[in-house]
């Protein structure tokens, strides 16, 4: 079945920055934004952009993404002459199977599952960004420049230059050089990572720089400069509106609360719709005692407590007197009674008890310090955790 | 072969639900925020492994079949078996009226309910609201031994009730009184049954033939007095039938109280429907809510206390609503005052108006109005 587009999620990241979030689960499943995980977006984003066959590779700590996949029914990505396929590493006849080495070895790896569809173009997509795209549009600009690879590129400021990979653009608009976290930016455009390539022409590379053993099999540092020394034509997709890397915690506090100003990131927007698999709970109740500002709110939650500028995804129960502010709660958090959670992140099905204190607002000038607790986790009752502090486990407490 | 078969009845509407059913079935009423009345009945069975279901459905069945889609909200979507939709279908011409009764939709899907290899059906009403553990009732029956098992509850916590079972003293059904409710004497019906297969296409020969189309008054009150015997199981929980506008709002207020939501909706009985968009509500600094329970994919910005609100409503800065239901898709502009109105689905409020009914009589917007 020849397929025009097809895209490849790289899932297979550990999200180490993301510690006590990640260690039962890969990145991409992590919950975000109150109804979603963050592998929501791209997903959604093929399934709004026509894609109908896509590719996600996994390695780190697979099953609830897995699980969370499934068919691909919540995408409408369950079709018959394509779908969602979870792609691990895996052992060939007569060879040693391994690990996915690097991004670029993690597609090698899976040629078969490419060639199977016979695309006339893939399109590379990372598991850990929030960002609504069309990537048809992608595609019909990186045809339009008769390019062998398109990557999609922000404009960054200088200082924020310094963070990203760098891409340096010819005479021609074409992109010349490319350079990693660069201490002397030259442009301000930087790649976010999604690229789209000529199957024919990326195949070629793969193969070849799978045969290089220095090589560390990453398309940032070897595919793209090994085409830009050849010559190979690559054009710089301009990508305007909101996209947040959440590989690190304070990323993830940010992106969360971005959710919260809908001219950032309009979710509400019925033509681009971000779908996610969810439990099926009865509405969210607003208690007598509640009161709630400037926070998203989603089903099954029963709010008794004070909750602003917060993020609340599935079945959080609040108690009366609570107060929670700035803060994103995962599915299934308690907060009990009189307890307080400001400036942090709560991993789903933990338990703060009654009158406990978890992080705080930053003192007036002072920098925000997001405090970080992990899945499954039970503050006691009464105590305090740190400001700033990241549990992965109730010893810990 | 499956030994249970489920048949839901959808195709009876009381006009006393008024304007609520101009556009749809009973069994199709939006409730509690997210979920149609039928999808009790659905979830009952699928969360007994009863995934083989066929719909009665007679008129007016458009939003029904929307909502129903091909039954994967419920696992019904199989390769063989699953939910099978029975609109009327190769009726003589003096069937072609309304259903007299249960027993004349029965007779219209006989044919239906021959080809049906299971042993045993489970008959429900598509307007029930009740979450049944139907597995206690099915292992009753099969003990029992009983061909026939009234599925009745000692509670009655919004009107609708019809029937009442006196049983005698071996727990066995003695007496059925038809349009009478008595909780003191008897228990109530719920107006579901498990029968055998052989029971049922009997019932529905013989009341054929002598066109009895009542299931109650005629076949059933007939099988008690013949000596027919009739098991009684009697469900606990929260149950009302919703054949009422009024009793339609009170069942939907009723889900304000936790202790009442939590017992019909319990994390191990799941009530299955089917799914929208997937966005949360967001609250603005601005907006003011207590005691209510609210769809996902809301904006609120204005005040909301002891309401419904179903998905895709905009509660604008400044309006206010108090004990109302707001049905899926509604826009209520700045300084709109409700207090004790069923909203329908997709209507929207121009700024300022004002509608105040009362919980007698609550007032009913019906669907797509622009005020």
């Amino acid at each position: 079945m020849k397929k025009k587009l097809i895209a490849m999620l790289l899932a297979g990241g550990q999200g180490s920055r993301l510690y006590a979030l990640t260690q039962s689960e890969a990145k991409p499943s992590v919950p975000f934004g109150g109804k979603y995980r963050i592998i929501d977006f791209p997903l959604s984003n093929c399934a709004n952009s026509g894609i109908d066959t896509v590719g996600v590779m996994t390695q780190y700590r697979p099953l609830k993404l897995n699980s969370y996949i499934g068919s691909g029914q919540p995408w409408d990505l369950d079709v018959n002459d394509g779908g969602v396929y979870i792609l691990p590493p895996y052992q060939s006849a007569g060879e040693k199977g391994s690990w996915f080495s690097g991004t670029a070895n993690a597609i090698y790896q899976n040629l078969a599952f490419v060639e199977n569809y016979n695309p006339d173009a893939v399109v590379i997509l990372s598991g850990d960004h929030i960002y609504k795209m069309d990537y048809a549009d992608m595609l019909r600009d990186h045809l339009e420049h008769n390019a062998a690879c398109t990557i999609s590129v922000l404009t960054v400021t200088l200082e924020e230059a310094t963070r990203f990979g760098m891409m340096n653009l010819g005479e021609d608009g074409y992109i010349k050089e490319f350079e990693e976290k660069p201490k002397h930016p030259k442009s301000t455009l930087a790649s976010m990572g999604i690229y789209v390539f000529d199957w024919q022409k990326l195949r070629k590379y793969l193969i070849q720089d799978e045969a290089d053993p220095n090589s560390r099999h990453d398309f940032g540092h070897n595919i793209i400069p090994a085409m830009i020394a050849d010559g190979e034509k690559i054009w710089p997709y301009r990508f305007q509106g909101y996209w947040r890397d959440v590989g690190t915690i304070d990323s993830l506090w940010e992106a969360n609360m971005d959710m919260l100003t809908p001219h950032l990131i309009d979710l509400y927007d019925p033509e681009w719709p971000i779908s996610a698999r969810s439990p099926i709970c009865p509405p969210h109740q607003v208690g007598s005692h509640a009161e709630i500002n400037h926070s998203i709110v989603t089903e099954g939650c029963e709010i008794d407590g004070i909750v602003t500028n917060s993020v609340l995804s599935p079945s959080v129960k609040i108690g009366v007197g609570a107060n929670i502010e700035y803060s994103v709660l995962m599915p299934g958090v308690v907060v009990e009674a009189g307890a307080s959670v400001k400036y942090a992140i709560i991993g789903e099905n933990s338990v703060v008890h009654a009158g406990a204190v978890v992080g705080a607002s930053p003192a007036p000038g002072q920098q925000k310090s997001i405090t970080t607790i992990g899945p499954d986790i039970e503050i006691p009752a009464g105590s305090t955790v740190k400001v700033g502090a990241m549990i992965s486990s109730s010893e810990e407490v | 072969m499956k030994d249970y078969h489920g048949l839901i009845f959808a195709y009876y509407t009381d006009p006393k639900l008024r304007e609520l059913v101009s556009m749809r079935t009973a069994a199709s009423l939006p409730f509690c925020g997210r979920y149609r009345l039928i999808d009790f009945s659905l979830s009952a069975m699928r969360n007994a492994g009863i995934v083989d279901v066929g719909v009665i459905m007679q008129r007016d069945y458009q939003s029904l079949l929307d909502h129903l889609g091909g039954g994967k909200a419920w696992d019904m979507a199989r390769r063989t078996g699953g939910l099978r939709m029975l609109p009327p279908f190769g009726l003589p011409e003096y069937h072609r009226g309304n259903y007299a009764g249960t027993m004349e939709a029965l007779i219209a899907v006989s044919s239906y309910i021959k080809d049906v290899q299971a042993k045993y059906f489970v008959l429900m009403l598509g307007d029930m609201c009740a979450n049944i553990d139907l597995t206690l009732p099915m292992e009753q029956h099969r003990k029992s031994g009983a061909p026939i098992t009234a599925i009745c509850t000692d509670r009655a916590d919004a009107a609708g009730f019809r029937m009442t079972y006196i049983p005698g003293e071996d727990g066995y059904a003695k007496q059925l009184l038809v349009d009478t409710v008595d909780e003191k004497e008897g228990v109530l019906s719920l107006e579901a049954y498990i029968i055998n297969k052989e029971t049922l296409l009997e019932l529905i020969e013989t009341s054929h033939a002598q066109s009895l189309h009542r299931f109650h008054k005629d076949t059933l009150d007939k099988w008690l007095k013949e000596g027919g015997k009739m098991d009684i199981y009697v469900h606990h929980g929260y149950t009302a039938l919703v054949r009422t506008a009024e009793s339609f709002y009170k069942a939907n207020m009723d889900m304000l109280d936790p202790d009442i939501r939590h017992e019909l909706f319990p994390a191990e009985r799941p009530v299955f429907t089917k799914i929208r968009e997937e966005v949360s509500t967001y609250y603005s600094s601005d907006s003011y809510s207590r005691n209510s329970l609210v769809a996902d994919n809301c904006i609120i910005e204005g005040s909301i206390e002891n309401c419904i609100v179903f998905s895709g409503a905009r509660i604008r800065k400044g309006a206010k609503l108090k004990d109302c239901i707001v049905m899926s898709d509604c826009i209520v502009e700045t300084g709109c005052v409700l207090d004790h109105c069923i909203i329908d689905k997709d209507v929207s409020f121009s700024a300022g108006t004002v509608l105040t009914g009362n919980e007698k009589l609550p007032l009913i917007v019906p669907k797509g109005s622009h005020i």
